[in-house]
């Protein structure tokens, strides 16, 4: 390639450089400037299980049959079952504890539960200077699913 | 009384004119390399658009321990920055600002402004052999190579103009073009050797190599930090806007152009210019140094000398 070709190459890659770079810039940035503007939480994204409350009876879907807590591979769910005066199991949780320091958004407590009571909630400002403010109680998890939107539900996506 | 009195309202308005001018430059450099790559750049601080951010570097940076290397050559280290602010502020003295404003009008003003901005390389020099640091003596002698081998096509692209205009005082150069047009036009090969000249002896990319972060960490002002390091960056921001100025004063027309007052233009087109000296910066990758000197001796050099003959052929054709 002689002397004039390779002159010419730089200056048309330069001026091809340069119409980019002027281009983007006037384009719009596609940083989000978190806490003023929050970005959209993508459907099927994974963020905090939270427990789900049958609308028409005002009880927790959850039976306690430990599936979720089985499924858990940091052992964060700890469910007690309940249990009435005369020492029957009753099918609900007397405590369902979640501690979110230990979770790791891995989703298998959703996909396990057959009964519909778990679901990914679209919150994930839950940080805290106190580990134990990051241990959610059951009634925690239920004003959490009051108060979000589904994300993802018990046995796949079905939203 | 009156002549000293005068001397020190120049040497503090340009004083202020350097420090308010990197504070802009700046803020404008991190707002643009933030839009193209489509960034919002520095918002937080506060101000419009977040323009307080260098007031904040400035109070961060005065903030900062005044650290002297171990074996380092105390005097020249401690000189170093002090000294690369002198040329910063002394070329002032000859920029064309405004149809009858010049600090001081020099008869040989644009030899002025290269002997002085030569002085440059002396700075960083003794920045680099002071502070007892292989990087920092690897980035001056690049630093000493480049501005060396550029020197040399940035006075002889601008030997165009001088002939045409046949003064090396500014004000003559920018008058001249308020008749005849701007040398721009006919000058554009000058131009352009003038403008990859002067973007090297700034030391701005695509020419960083004396600063290559990615081999010599910083170059020579390696081991500077706080106000020191502080200087050299107020120094090259203040030498971004004067090479620029005598950009605009020589091929741009200075202060010429309608409506509005003279130094309105004089400002209006430097920035634009050293705008330009931004966007290049982010949109070229830094090349190495056997492609630098090439560029400067075997291509720039040849192409000014051609452009010197070529200009003093029709000249005298003419």
């Amino acid at each position: 390639m002689g002397l004039f070709d390779r002159v010419w190459n730089a200056a048309k890659s330069m001026a091809v450089g340069h119409a980019i770079t002027i281009r983007e810039m006037f384009h719009r940035p596609v940083t989000v400037r978190y806490p003023e503007e929050k970005p959209p939480f993508e459907r099927g994204s994974r963020s905090v299980p939270v427990l789900k409350v049958n609308e028409a009876t005002g009880l927790l879907n959850c039976v306690a049959c430990g599936l979720c807590e089985r499924s858990c591979p940091p052992s964060c769910i700890e469910i007690v079952q309940a249990v009435d005066a005369a020492g029957k199991k009753k099918p609900w949780p007397e405590t369902f504890e979640l501690d979110l320091s230990h979770c790791m958004v891995c989703n298998l407590c959703i996909e396990a539960c057959p009964f519909d009571a778990l679901e990914m909630a679209d919150v994930v400002e839950l940080s805290s200077y106190q580990v134990q403010d990051l241990i959610f109680s059951k009634d925690q998890l239920t004003e959490l699913w009051k108060t979000s939107k589904a994300l993802r539900v018990a046995g796949g996506e079905r939203i | 009384m009156n002549i000293l009195l005068a001397a020190a309202l120049k040497v503090v308005g340009v004083l202020v004119f350097v420090m308010a001018n990197a504070f802009m430059l700046i803020w404008l450099e991190r707002k643009v390399s933030g839009y193209i790559q489509r960034r919002y750049g520095p918002l937080r601080v506060g101000g419009p658009a977040g323009i307080y951010q260098s007031a904040a570097d400035i109070l961060k940076l005065l903030a900062k321990e005044d650290f002297m290397p171990g074996g380092a050559d105390r005097w020249l280290w401690l000189l170093a920055p002090v000294v690369s602010m002198v040329p910063a502020v002394l070329v002032y003295l000859v920029l064309p600002i405004g149809r009858t404003f010049t600090l001081q009008d020099l008869g040989v003003g644009l030899v002025f402004f290269s002997s002085v901005t030569s002085f440059t390389l002396l700075a960083i020099f003794m920045a680099g052999w002071g502070s007892n640091n292989k990087y920092s003596l690897l980035g001056a002698m690049r630093a000493g190579a480049q501005l060396f081998s550029y020197e040399v096509p940035l006075i002889l692209s601008t030997i165009g103009v001088v002939l045409i205009a046949g003064s090396l005082r500014l004000q003559t150069i920018v008058a001249a073009q308020t008749q005849h047009g701007w040398f721009f036009f006919e000058q554009i090969v000058g131009f352009i050797v003038f403008f990859i000249a002067s973007i090297a002896e700034l030391n701005r990319t695509p020419f960083d190599l004396a600063e290559g972060e990615s081999e010599i960490i910083a170059g020579y002002h390696t081991e500077y930090s706080g106000m020191r390091w502080a200087m050299f960056m107020l120094a090259e921001y203040s030498n971004l806007f004067t090479s620029s100025a005598l950009g605009v004063a020589l091929f741009f027309g200075g202060w010429h152009g309608p409506w509005l007052p003279g130094w309105v233009w004089f400002l209006l087109k430097t920035y634009i210019v050293v705008f330009v000296g931004m966007w290049i910066r982010w949109t070229l990758p830094r090349i190495r140094i056997d492609q630098l000197l090439d560029l400067g001796w075997k291509f720039l050099l040849p192409v000014s000398v051609a452009n010197i003959l070529g200009t003093a052929l029709v000249l005298m054709v003419r």
